[in-house]
């Protein structure tokens, strides 16, 4: 009964905590001679994913080179950084008040 | 879990960057060393990143985890001739009166010292910004 309310912030969670840890790669890499920023396309994973799957991890186009090889954008990553975060949060903030709801109806308003 | 592997990979980018300041550091400490064990002029050196998969034994039970960590593969030391300063009175200069000196460019280390600090504060702020995002999760709990 819970899939069916949470279920899909739950995917959403997943897909976010993904992307976080490849911007957290593209970050580490950000000096690495030849690396290629790396990127999960979000509409399409969170539309397509199965529960328990990974996400196809593709490099993001249309990024300049830089002399080295690698195409990593600090200010790109930096803004994905911190929006990934608060779309998190925001997805946290939704799964409590759900939960809460859930919570409310068996305790038939009167709990806490 | 995606989320703590996240922090193993900044911290993996923090240690990099700390390997390449501390050859920067050495290098401008090293700017006017004339002897080394190896003979000759101290050489300037320069660390080469490479990506690094992040497998520890539990996780490789989840081969497909998506991102990358970075390693130090390779220290490349200078192979630029020694600069040649005219020194008769130095122990260490030749029959020309010419002495060896490090070929080190003070500006070149100190540009490269910044970048390494900026890289070390960027993966900083991401192992906060996932440090934050785990305990929200923590939160959903309560």
């Amino acid at each position: 009964m819970l899939d069916g309310i949470t279920g899909n912030l739950e995917r959403y969670i997943d897909l976010l905590s993904a992307r976080q840890k490849l911007v957290a790669s593209n970050i580490a890499n950000a000096d690495t001679p030849g690396y290629k920023t790396q990127d999960i396309d979000f509409q399409f994973e969170f539309m397509s994913l199965a529960k328990g799957q990974q996400p196809q991890v593709i490099q993001s186009q249309g990024l300049p080179e830089k002399p080295d090889g690698s195409n990593v954008n600090l200010d790109r990553e930096a803004r994905l950084l911190s929006e990934n975060q608060m779309r998190f949060n925001l997805a946290s903030v939704l799964v409590k008040s759900q939960l809460k709801t859930v919570h409310e109806a068996i305790t038939g308003g009167s709990g806490s | 879990m995606s989320l703590f592997s996240s922090l193993q990979v900044s911290s993996s980018g923090m240690s990099a960057q700390r390997t390449r300041a501390e050859l920067l550091v050495q290098n401008l400490a090293n700017s006017e060393t004339t002897r080394t064990p190896e003979g000759g002029p101290y050489r300037r050196q320069d660390v080469v990143f490479s990506t690094d998969q992040q497998a520890s034994p539990f996780s490789a039970m989840f081969q497909n985890e998506v991102g990358t960590g970075v390693s130090v593969s390779d220290v490349v030391t200078d192979t630029r001739d020694p600069e040649r300063r005219y020194m008769p009175g130095h122990p260490d200069a030749d029959a020309d009166g010419y002495v060896a000196f490090p070929r080190i460019n003070p500006a070149e280390d100190m540009v490269d010292l910044l970048s390494s600090t900026r890289s070390y504060e960027a993966n900083v702020a991401a192992i906060s910004s996932v440090k934050d995002m785990i305990s929200r999760s923590i939160d959903i709990m309560r």
